[in-house]
């Protein structure tokens, strides 16, 4: 890990900064919805791939490299508020294929503040552990942050919200959310390159599960389940609307994923503004057809694009850096997917 | 290194400093009452038997619990969500021993034996190795019983209702269907696709508490050392508190207990404050001879 921090580089913080912990009840209510903030559909986006051999790249400078490719002005992320969702599943030491990187969290965070943000926090609601504290320590997550200075909330705990379902492809009427999304600007998805054995792949859009707290819908989050893990996500994300999608496929998943695969390195980091578009590019790279991805193929109708003419590819070309993800065959949802 | 008496004395005084003024707990200080909060610190108070300086958090406790019980005798998270009951079963433990309180304890009983999660009989090609027709309970309503809200419901009927009702059976049996093969409990899927999954501590904790006197100890015999084997390194509160109390239930409380909650609670300088259920759990750890039952007798 390098040794150079954010806070050191940003030489020093504020008494806001500086606390860290769960801390669902500190940010102070601005009344702005991130709700607002949301966009039509798009016939078409951008997306961003970047090579990246090792965490021990300069993961900030690629993602700010990434946000000017992709238009993303710092007029846009100035004194905005950002939350970062990774995706943590389940505490395992030795087993960093299953969680988003520390190093990609940290490189978001210093991207998003040298565009300017007033805040970072990092948020998420663990999905097979109520242990969030040892998902932190055992993922390496709780140094980067402590080091960093960036407040971590555990969405499982936090008392929620109730929405419409934006979706209404599930039968749920309304969603909760935690009251923590009221005080940000931007939801950014920092999601894991990995195959999935009951979604296919798990990627920006699945990930947004863990944004859901477990108070309300239970560890696993079984009612999302029970309603079709499908429809779940593209209800969730129309419900959220996140700003921005960023995949750590540096060393991603294959096999039986989300847990028990095998380490798969791809090389890459991608982004985007649409999050379909982002994860149709992520198949792609994995050398599976993202129209064989239920969601993914769903999600077109409506959400964003996921054809390849749609797609305007930034960096470098997906022929440069497909890595064919192991797929499973005895896997119903991993069936056909090449 | 605090001594344990040191240690009772800062987490009892956490837990009283959060008391609020109209009865109850929330998980952070300045924040909202909680009812899964307030039955924790209620179940960890009690535990002191102190008396006179908790006694007055524990009553008003209990009776702010009472205030959020629904018509049909269940304690969900707010009202507005009814569906997520999963605190029924801990405001039964905090409501346990007070005469006042009766009417609300068996009212929440009745809630939990009319109430299971959604089963199936599995078909031959499934992916999951559990037996899916077994009944307990869920963490939310219609969904699938998983281990933990399982265990809690047992412990909460053991304790304080009837512990031999035939719910009781079932939701042991659903527990020892649910252990892993190698050892130790997870949420509660065994293998997926033919591969194990992992255990997690305070899983493992959680359903060795609610099955000590049921099964024999054979038949936990690789769970309990998955577990003694875990409670070495971790040293978070949720898992190592349920760790020592499941080890404690079978009487292997581990002998650093103290020191390991001591370095515990320091890790707050880099965790931050942890919330009330945390520091519940931590308390009945250090306060626990052999397991979490043995504050009820």
């Amino acid at each position: 890990m390098r040794v150079r921090t954010i806070a050191e580089k940003r030489g020093g913080w504020t008494r806001r900064e500086v606390l860290f912990g769960p801390l669902g009840g500190f940010l102070a209510s601005s009344g702005f919805s991130f709700l607002e903030g949301c966009t039509k559909p798009k016939e078409s986006a951008d997306v961003h791939i970047s090579k990246l051999a090792t965490y021990e790249s300069d993961i900030a400078s690629v993602v700010f490299a990434g946000f000017k490719e992709l238009g993303v002005n710092e007029s846009e992320i100035r004194g905005k508020r950002i939350l970062l969702k990774p995706n943590l599943v389940e505490p395992h030491l030795g087993a960093g294929h299953i969680n988003t990187h520390p190093l990609v969290i940290r490189g978001a965070a210093e991207a998003f503040l040298r565009a300017g943000a007033s805040k970072v926090l990092v948020a998420e609601g663990p999905g097979h552990s109520r242990d969030s504290l040892l998902m932190l320590e055992e993922s390496g997550l709780g140094d980067v942050l402590r080091e960093d200075r960036i407040s971590f909330v555990d969405l499982n705990y936090v008392a929620g919200y109730t929405v419409g379902n934006a979706g209404r492809r599930t039968r749920l009427r309304a969603l909760i959310l935690p009251v923590t999304l009221r005080d940000v600007d931007w939801v950014v998805s920092v999601a894991k390159m990995k195959t999935h054995h009951w979604a296919g792949v798990t990627l920006s859009m699945k990930n947004l599960f863990g944004v859901m707290p477990g108070i309300y819908y239970g560890w696993p989050k079984n009612v999302f389940h029970w309603e079709g893990i499908d429809k779940s996500i593209l209800d969730i994300h129309e419900t959220l609307k996140p700003h921005f999608a960023i995949v750590d496929g540096v060393v991603g998943m294959e096999g039986d994923g989300p847990i028990m695969g095998t380490p798969k390195q791809a090389g890459v980091i991608v982004m985007g503004r649409n999050l379909p578009a982002v994860d149709a590019t992520c198949a792609r790279i994995m050398g599976i057809d993202p129209h064989k991805v239920s969601y993914l193929a769903a999600a077109s109708e409506r959400l964003g694009p996921i054809r390849e003419p749609h797609i305007r590819q930034r960096g470098e070309p997906i022929v440069s850096v497909r890595t064919d993800f192991s797929l499973v065959e005895k896997i119903d949802a991993h069936r056909g997917l090449r | 290194m605090m001594d344990r008496s040191t240690l009772v004395s800062s987490c009892r005084e956490a837990l009283r400093g959060r008391a609020l003024e109209g009865g109850g707990f929330p998980m952070f200080p300045g924040e909202a009452y909680r009812p899964d909060a307030t039955a924790w610190a209620v179940v960890a108070l009690a535990s002191t038997k102190s008396g006179g300086r908790d006694r007055g958090a524990v009553e008003s406790g209990r009776s702010r619990l009472a205030g959020s019980q629904l018509e049909d005798g269940r304690v969900s998270v707010t009202p507005s969500t009814p569906e997520s009951y999963w605190p029924t079963s801990l405001a039964i433990l905090a409501w346990h021993g007070s005469e006042k309180h009766a009417e609300q304890r068996s009212r929440a009983i009745n809630f939990l034996l009319r109430t299971w999660g959604k089963h199936w009989v599995k078909t031959e090609n499934s992916p999951l190795a559990h037996d899916t027709s077994i009944q307990g309970w869920s963490w939310t309503q219609d969904t699938h019983s998983w281990v933990e809200p399982t265990s809690l419901a047992i412990l909460a009927l053991r304790i304080s209702g009837p512990g031999d009702h035939v719910r009781v059976r079932e939701g042991v049996r659903l527990l020892r269907d649910r252990q892993l093969p190698a050892g130790g409990w997870n949420y509660g899927n065994t293998l997926v696709y033919g591969k194990e999954l992992y255990p997690q501590p305070d899983c493992t904790g959680l359903a060795l508490s609610a099955l000590v006197g049921c099964v024999p100890r054979s038949e936990v015999e690789k769970s309990l050392k998955c577990l003694a084997s875990q409670v070495t390194r971790v040293r978070t509160p949720l898992s190592l508190g349920w760790g020592i109390l499941g080890l404690g239930a079978w009487g292997q409380k581990p002998g650093q207990t103290t020191a390991w909650v001591g370095e515990c609670m320091d890790r707050q300088a880099k965790h931050g404050a942890y919330d009330t259920t945390l520091v519940s759990l931590l308390l009945l750890s250090l306060n626990a001879g052999v397991g979490i039952g043995s504050f009820f007798e």
